[in-house]
This record gives structure tokens, C-alpha cells and sequence, in this order.
């Protein structure tokens, strides 16, 4: 197991370089630049190529790489062509608040998911998967940012029961109280998108294992039918439902940029779409590189639990998994 | 199943960033840039407030304190004077830092009490020498006094090509400085320039603070984005900075003006999402919404208590026709001839774009001096009509023929067809294209618009020069008529904006002429003659004036003659000083 975890580890390191190499040449590739933004009558063309040489814009691109790459082994993530803020500065907080959006959505979701559709499973059919069935396919159909601007009108404006957007009122921040009032609706649009996906996966997954031969047999032998769900069933239903978790895990940074414009929540999405525009490529980099390790830690995670529900599963084998 | 799953999802995590960056739509539905030191024109404007329902207006008591809280779709760049260039820092500089001199509605310069001057600048009689003389009384936030030393500062700053200052164009004319006294600054000049003056409705930097900072360390000093490290000498003190979130501005106890700021505490809030600016406007968050979107301005007019003011601000919106053969399929262009340009001008039914697509907020241009301003040539521009039939005879006179299959005109087995390029994301200029697509093509042209993200546009296409046609529209914050730098052939790309390759050499002179005399009677004269040869050749097909209805909500107050004043630049605030909040 540990040898395994060190050679996953190195593993990611080089997939890590890789993609800072494929993301910083397609930042820079993509036409327009940060010293593109500004256009106006009289403005100066020498103003705007000195600036690029302040910048090291003018550098060729594997020297500006490297520079970021030293930079960054450092702990420098650089700072913004702009301003010159550290980036640290702007993006970790905005890291924080978008794990707090999408942490409590996504918990919230799979506490009633999973329960919801394996209750389903052995009542396919019935009143409640009818309800799953229609709430799937509002979550799926409807886009968030509508259903977002929909709630809005009516609890913030019509009702004036809830706030309308942000994630503290202002001088109330760190008051756990008016956080929650703040992530009511943007939690609700986001659980609803997770919901229709995770209600259905666990569904699947158990009506999968419920029509298994050993099931049956366990049945035949007169095992009491929750003894079957819970004893037998439900741990193998289960090993698909955390493998696509661990595969979800980067959608708690980067899943819900729309979500984040509509409630104007603090939050990476709607930073990394805004520093898109600005063409603040530090920035772009930094959130690359979290939005990366994120989807490697979940891979990472997906894996090991894996082996945990999976008796069959050994880690460390040539090739990661037989399964 | 998993191993692809996982390279599928960091393909993912590049194709989105691919995907953003190869067209994210930055929306600014502003002008070009959204920038907001351009050295131009305006304009004054006619008092009457047509359109403007100023209820909120108010005879009553204004009272001291309170909150004004207003939205801003992005978040501030730097407030340091050196610095800002875009609309967003200027909004918050404004609060925390007096001009030299200001504006009054008509676009004259004025010393105001809040003006840092004391009297208007006195100019040689050869109007190449400014001398300026600030009040006695202005101070910065930590009690030093405001002296000619900050002038001399600022424009030193500026003009060092090592600072990378985005106003360095704006004071190149200067030729030396001279300090006479504490109080008093000659400033020559290298040749005569008439919209000088102009240049001084601007804000300066403190030099006690900043004379010791390295030039090219300057964007680096964390003067103008710490609130705590950032002197001001407005009536408002920098108080917070929350990035992405919200700034706040106090009235300053000790300011020194002699007319002090109603509003207690000035709150800037950033919204990432337009419709939720408007909404939070309705519910109360906020007070003041900049610019409200066209397509929710019905929603806001039948508000209680919110009262709209849509007269257009201070930018017009331009087809600009690019006339350098290398930008076209054989080197033809179809538009060569002024008579097929003002066929174009025919065919575009610019009156019908301002009522649908403006819903009102607009005003027919025939130049670019914006109507109302002391530059306004009247009836001296041409004023193409829209007029289908002239549009046809125009261009059967310049030898169009319609091909037979598809009605689109042909000369020399060429077709009549070219591309009009817009910055994606932009909805006005997305209908306006579609519009024009529509006119055109009742007269046998094909007009094929094409959306691009702004920052590459600008790279690829403004900036070099390289397109067909384009739409867009220039902002003017400087109320001067002088456009030199658009129109002249001196100011090709790259080292100006004469995007299209425009060449006049009548025009070039005529812009010279504009600016080499402070009398402006003269000037008036010259820039009709102007507007007379830029309507008639074509250069760009000017549109309308146009503007983003401002939005203001039932708290705040302020005297009839202090209410906002849309064809001055920020002038949303105009003298917010004397507003307050109930």
C-alpha cells in the first residue's frame, strides 16, 4: 500500500508538470493579451509595450515557463500583471469560499441520494422513484443560473424572506447564522444538479447487485429482506457510487462558476471566468494547478477507497487495479 | 473504466481552460475598452433633461451620514492617479481624490470648491503657457499640504516611459514645468494645443509619498491598492478593500474643502452578474445601478420609488470601413468609392436601430462631435436618411450590377460582400449587426458579421488594422472635439487609432488647424468644416450617441442643479458631494 501511494505520488508529480506545461502554452497562445485590454483614442502604443517589457511579456515563451515554473517550486505563485497582488491573495479565500458553497451542496445531496435511491431500487416504480425520476430530470434540465434567478425573484424579492446574493451581509462576516441564511438558495440549485445524478447512479448501481445470483440465493434461503440489503447488497452497490464521487471531488472547486455569477458568491469559478477576460495568466495558472491536484487527489481517493469496499481489489499490482 | 475517467477529466480541466480562453465573452457593453483617459472630445449638452425624470431630486434638508452603496460589474484595478485607466478604478478615485480643476455640465472647465485650483489656468497670449494656481487650503489625508510639487510629480511620472503610465500620450505635449511658488505652476508647452486644458480636469499623486519610489517600482508600491497606505486629498477616506467583493470610503473629518460631503460612508459593491446588480437595486442592496441593461429597463421603470436617467452619456457607436487592400480577397475593396459608402449610409436604418434595439437611449450622429457640445456642426454634416431607392441609385451610378442567382451586387465579377466584426458577448452590437445584415442585403450587399472576444480583437484586429469593417464605439471623456488620433493619417496603426487606414490629407490638416488656436469661435469653425468632409467621405458610418441608463433608488437625494449628468465621464456622480441619503 505505502509503495503504491509513493509511486501514484510520483506519478502525479509528472502528470502535475505535464499539464502546467499544456496550460501554460495554451494560456499563452490564446490571442489577446493583459496589456490588449485597454483601447482608446490617443493611447500610446509605446505606453503598452513597455509595459509588456515591465511584464516579461516580451520574454520568449519557454524563458517566462521556467520563470513561473522556479517561481511557483518556490511557493510563488507569481502576482497579477494588473496590480501586482499576489496571487495567493485573491485566490486562496476565494478557494475557501467555494469549498464552503460546494461542500455543504454536495454532502447535502449525497445524505439524501444515496439513501434515497437505494430505497428506490427495491420499490422501482413506486411513488418515490416517480418523484426521483421527475426530480432528475428538472436537475438535469433545468440550467442552474435559471433556476438560480428563479428562486431569487421569489424568495429574495417577492417574499424578502432571504438574502439576495453574496455569502456574509456586510460587518456580518464570520457569523455562522447569516452564512447560512446567505447559502440557502445557491445550495439548493447546486444540490438539485448533484441530486439528479447521484439519485440515479445509486439506483442503478443497487438494482445491479440486487439481480445478482447470490442475492437471489440469499433470498431463496429465506435471509430477511433487510438482512439482504444492508448485510449483502449494500457494500457492493456502493463501490461504483464512490468511484464516481472520488471522479466528482474536483467539482467542489471548479464546478459552479454559473451558480457563483448568479448569487455573486465570493467563490474560484467566477474568479477564474473573470481572470479569463483579464488575461491575468498567473492567476489562470494557479487555479489550473488546484483544479489539477483536485482531480488527482480524487482519483487518488476513488482508488484507495476502492480497495477498502472491494475485498477483491489489491493496491500495488502492475497496473494499479484488477477490477 | 476509472484510468480513462481520470485522463478524461484532466483533458477536461484543459479543454475548459482552452475553451474560455479561446472565446469567453468579456461583456463589457461598453465602449471600446471600457477605458476612460482617452484624449477627446465632448461636448455640452442641452440642459433641458428630456427623458430624465429627476424625482429624486429634492428641495428638502439634506442631512449629514448614511450610507450610499452602489454596484459595479468589476472590481477596481489601482486608485493611484499614476494609474487608473479603466472605468472601475475611476469610479472609486473619484471619491478619495480631488481634480485640479472640473467640469460643469456643458464640459467648461470650472474651479469648483472641491477643485483643488483657485482660479481657471491663466494662458499666454502665444497659447503655449499654462500657469496654474491651486488654493492655499488642500491637504492630504495625513495633514501635508496639496502644493504645485504634486503637479510637477504627477506629469514627471507620467511622461517616464519607465513608470508605464496608461495617460503618457496625454502629456506629451508638455515641454517644461516651472515652479513659481508653493501655490503656482507655469507649464509650457511644445506647440500650441487648445485641449490642454482639459487635461488638467485630473487628479494628482501625492509627491511627499511617492518621490523616493524607484520609476519602474512605482505599479509595484502599494500606494492606491492598500487602503492604509493610500493618502488621498477627496472628500472621502479609502477605508477597505475586500478583492472581488466590495471596497468602502468614509467622509474624511479633516477635509479641507469648504463645502463637505453629505454621505457618511460611500460602499462599492462588486456584482459578477448584471442581472443581479438590478436585482439587488430592487430589493434595496444597493442605490445606485450604473448600467442598467436594456433589456431589464422596463422591468426597473415600473418601480416605486426608482427613478431611471437614460439621456445618452458620452460615446457614439461607429462602422468603421478599413481601406487598406490587404485586408480584403484580392485586394478589392468593395467600398472604395465614396459613392458605395454613402449608399451604406442609406440603407442602414439607424433610427429604427435607436428605438428598437436602444429603446430610446440614443441620438442620431452624422460626426463625431457629439450632438448638443459647442462642436456640434448641425446641419453642416450630412445626414443620411434611411432611403432604400437613393441607397440603389448610389450604386447603380457606381457601376453595381445585381447577379442574377442570389440579387447580390457584382462589379468586375467581384461581389458586393464584407465582414463586420464586433466584440462577442455584446449584445447591442449583436442586434445592430444582425440589423444591418437585414438593410443590406435589401440593396444587394452581403454584410457577414462575425463575433470575437475583445482582448483578441483588439490584438488581432484593432490594433493592426487587420479587418474588412468593424462596429464600435468610442467613449469620450475628455469634452474636447479634437479626434486627431482616430482620423488623421499621422496615426496609423500602430502608432495610433486610425484603424482603417484613413487618408485625408485635407482632413490631417484640418485637425492641426483645430488645435492650434485656443480662440474657440476659430475652432468652432474649423471642426464644422470637419464634420462637413468626414460625412461626406465616409471614413467610419457614424451611428448614434448612446448610453447605459442610470438607475437611482429611493434613498438618495440630492438639489435639482446636482443630479447626474450623463455626457460628462463619471458623470453618474456628478457633484455627489452635495447628495445625501435619507
Amino acid at each position: 500500500m505505502t509503495e503504491y501511494l509513493v509511486r501514484r505520488l510520483l506519478q502525479s508529480v509528472l502528470v502535475l508538470f505535464l499539464i502546467t506545461l499544456v496550460a501554460f502554452g495554451l494560456i499563452h497562445a490564446a490571442p489577446g493579451g493583459p496589456t490588449q485590454m485597454m483601447l482608446s483614442p490617443g493611447l500610446s502604443p509605446e505606453a503598452l509595450k513597455v509595459q509588456a517589457h515591465n511584464l516579461g511579456l516580451d520574454q520568449p515563451i519557454h524563458i517566462q515557463y521556467f520563470r513561473w515554473l522556479g517561481n511557483m517550486l518556490q511557493g510563488d505563485l507569481g502576482h497579477t500583471f494588473k496590480n501586482n497582488m499576489p496571487v495567493g491573495d485573491i485566490l486562496w479565500p476565494t478557494v475557501g469560499n467555494t469549498l464552503v458553497l460546494m461542500g455543504v451542496a454536495w454532502l447535502l445531496s449525497l445524505i439524501i441520494a444515496i439513501p434515497w435511491g437505494i430505497y428506490n431500487s427495491t420499490s422501482t416504480y413506486g411513488i418515490s422513484d416517480q418523484i426521483a425520476s421527475f426530480v432528475s430530470y428538472v436537475g438535469f434540465a433545468m440550467p442552474a443560473f435559471w433556476f438560480g434567478i428563479l428562486l431569487q425573484e421569489l424568495f429574495a424579492l417577492k417574499l424578502n424572506w432571504l438574502p439576495l446574493s453574496d455569502m456574509w451581509a456586510m460587518g456580518q462576516e464570520g457569523n455562522i447564522g447569516n452564512l447560512i441564511l446567505h447559502l440557502l438558495m445557491p445550495v439548493t440549485v447546486l444540490s438539485l444538479g448533484f441530486l439528479a445524478a447521484y439519485v440515479k447512479y445509486s439506483r442503478s448501481s443497487m438494482l445491479e447487485v440486487l439481480d445478482q445470483d447470490y442475492i437471489r440465493t440469499a433470498r431463496a434461503k429465506g435471509v430477511a429482506e433487510r438482512k439482504v440489503i444492508f448485510r449483502h447488497a449494500l457494500r457492493n452497490a456502493l463501490i461504483p457510487i464512490i468511484t464516481i464521487l472520488g471522479l466528482d471531488l474536483p467539482i467542489l472547486v471548479g464546478g459552479a462558476a454559473l451558480t457563483e455569477r448568479v448569487f455573486n458568491w465570493p467563490g474560484m469559478g467566477r474568479l477564474f471566468i473573470e481572470m479569463a477576460v483579464a488575461r491575468e495568466y498567473s492567476v489562470l495558472m494557479a487555479i489550473t494547478m488546484v483544479t489539477a491536484v483536485m482531480v488527482i487527489i480524487g482519483n487518488l481517493v476513488a482508488d484507495v477507497l476502492y480497495a477498502v469496499v472491494d475485498p477483491r481489489v489489491q493496491l500495488g499490482r502492475k497496473g494499479g487495479k484488477a477490477a | 473504466m476509472t484510468k480513462k475517467r481520470y485522463w478524461m477529466s484532466l483533458f477536461m480541466v484543459l479543454s475548459l481552460l482552452g475553451a474560455l480562453l479561446a472565446g469567453c465573452g468579456g461583456s463589457k457593453t461598453d465602449s471600446a475598452g471600457g477605458n476612460d483617459k482617452p484624449q477627446n472630445t465632448n461636448q455640452q449638452t442641452d440642459n433641458n433633461k428630456q427623458g430624465d425624470e429627476q424625482n429624486t431630486s429634492d428641495t428638502g434638508t439634506p442631512k449629514d451620514g448614511g450610507t450610499f452603496t452602489f454596484s459595479s460589474p468589476s472590481d477596481i484595478v489601482s486608485i493611484n492617479p499614476i494609474f487608473v485607466s479603466d472605468t472601475a478604478s475611476g469610479d472609486a478615485e473619484l471619491f478619495a481624490f480631488a481634480k485640479i480643476y472640473d467640469l460643469d455640465r456643458a464640459g467648461n472647465l470650472v474651479v469648483e470648491p472641491w477643485s483643488l485650483a483657485e482660479s481657471l489656468p491663466d494662458i499666454s497670449e502665444d497659447g503655449k503657457t499654462y500657469t496654474v494656481k491651486l488654493k492655499s487650503t488642500p491637504k492630504w489625508s495625513d495633514g501635508q499640504p496639496v502644493t504645485v510639487d504634486d503637479i510637477i510629480f504627477t506629469i514627471n511620472t507620467i511622461t517616464n516611459p519607465e513608470v508605464g503610465a496608461p495617460g503618457i500620450s496625454e502629456y506629451d505635449k508638455v515641454d517644461k514645468l516651472e515652479k513659481i511658488d508653493d501655490q503656482t505652476v507655469k507649464i509650457t508647452l511644445k506647440d500650441v494645443y487648445a485641449p490642454f486644458g482639459y487635461t488638467l480636469n485630473s487628479t494628482i499623486a501625492p509627491a511627499h509619498i511617492l518621490k523616493d519610489v524607484d520609476p519602474k517600482e512605482l505599479k509595484n508600491s502599494k500606494f492606491g491598492v492598500d487602503p492604509a497606505q493610500t493618502v488621498s486629498n477627496g472628500p472621502w477616506k479609502w477605508t477597505e478593500w475586500k478583492q472581488k467583493q466590495y471596497l468602502t470610503f468614509e467622509a474624511d473629518s479633516n477635509y479641507w474643502g469648504e463645502v463637505k460631503p453629505h454621505i457618511g460612508k460611500v460602499i462599492y459593491k462588486v456584482y459578477a452578474d448584471q442581472n443581479t446588480e438590478v436585482q439587488a437595486l430592487l430589493k434595496g442592496d444597493v442605490d445606485s445601478v450604473q448600467s442598467v441593461p436594456l433589456t431589464q429597463l422596463d422591468a426597473v421603470k415600473n418601480q416605486k420609488g426608482i427613478t431611471i436617467s437614460n439621456k445618452p452619456g458620452a460615446s457614439y457607436e461607429f462602422i468603421s470601413f478599413n481601406f487598406d487592400p490587404n485586408n480584403f480577397k484580392d485586394k478589392f475593396i468593395p467600398f472604395a468609392s465614396q459613392k458605395a459608402r454613402q449608399a451604406i449610409a442609406h440603407a442602414l436604418n439607424r433610427q429604427g436601430m435607436v428605438d428598437n434595439v436602444l429603446k430610446g437611449t440614443g441620438i442620431l450622429m452624422n460626426a463625431p462631435f457629439l450632438p448638443g457640445s459647442w462642436a456640434d456642426p448641425g446641419d453642416k454634416a450630412v445626414n443620411y436618411a434611411y432611403d432604400v431607392e437613393a441607397a440603389k441609385k448610389l450604386l447603380a451610378e457606381d457601376g453595381w450590377v445585381a447577379n442574377s442567382k442570389d440579387g447580390i451586387l457584382e462589379k468586375d465579377g467581384k461581389r458586393f460582400s464584407f465582414e463586420l466584426q464586433y466584440n462577442a458577448g455584446n449584445s447591442r452590437r449583436e442586434q445592430i449587426s444582425a440589423i444591418a445584415q437585414q438593410n443590406l442585403k435589401e440593396v444587394g450587399i452581403e454584410l457577414i458579421p462575425k463575433a470575437i472576444d475583445f482582448s483578441a480583437w483588439v490584438e488581432q484586429n484593432l490594433n493592426p488594422g487587420k479587418y474588412e469593417t468593424v462596429l464600435l464605439g468610442w467613449s469620450l471623456s475628455n469634452p474636447d472635439p479634437n479626434q486627431e488620433s482616430i482620423f488623421s493619417s499621422h496615426y496609423f496603426p500602430e502608432a495610433g487609432q486610425n484603424m482603417g487606414w484613413y487618408k485625408n490629407e485635407k482632413l490631417d490638416q484640418l485637425w492641426i488647424d483645430g488645435y492650434s488656436t485656443v480662440d474657440q469661435n476659430e475652432r468652432k469653425a474649423i471642426y464644422a468644416d470637419a464634420a462637413n468632409e468626414l460625412s461626406t467621405d465616409l471614413p467610419y458610418i457614424f451611428m448614434y450617441q448612446y448610453g447605459t441608463p442610470q438607475a437611482i433608488g429611493p434613498k438618495v437625494k440630492f438639489p435639482e442643479e446636482d443630479g447626474p449628468e450623463p455626457t460628462r465621464a463619471y458623470g453618474y456622480f456628478y457633484h455627489i458631494i452635495k447628495w445625501w441619503v435619507e
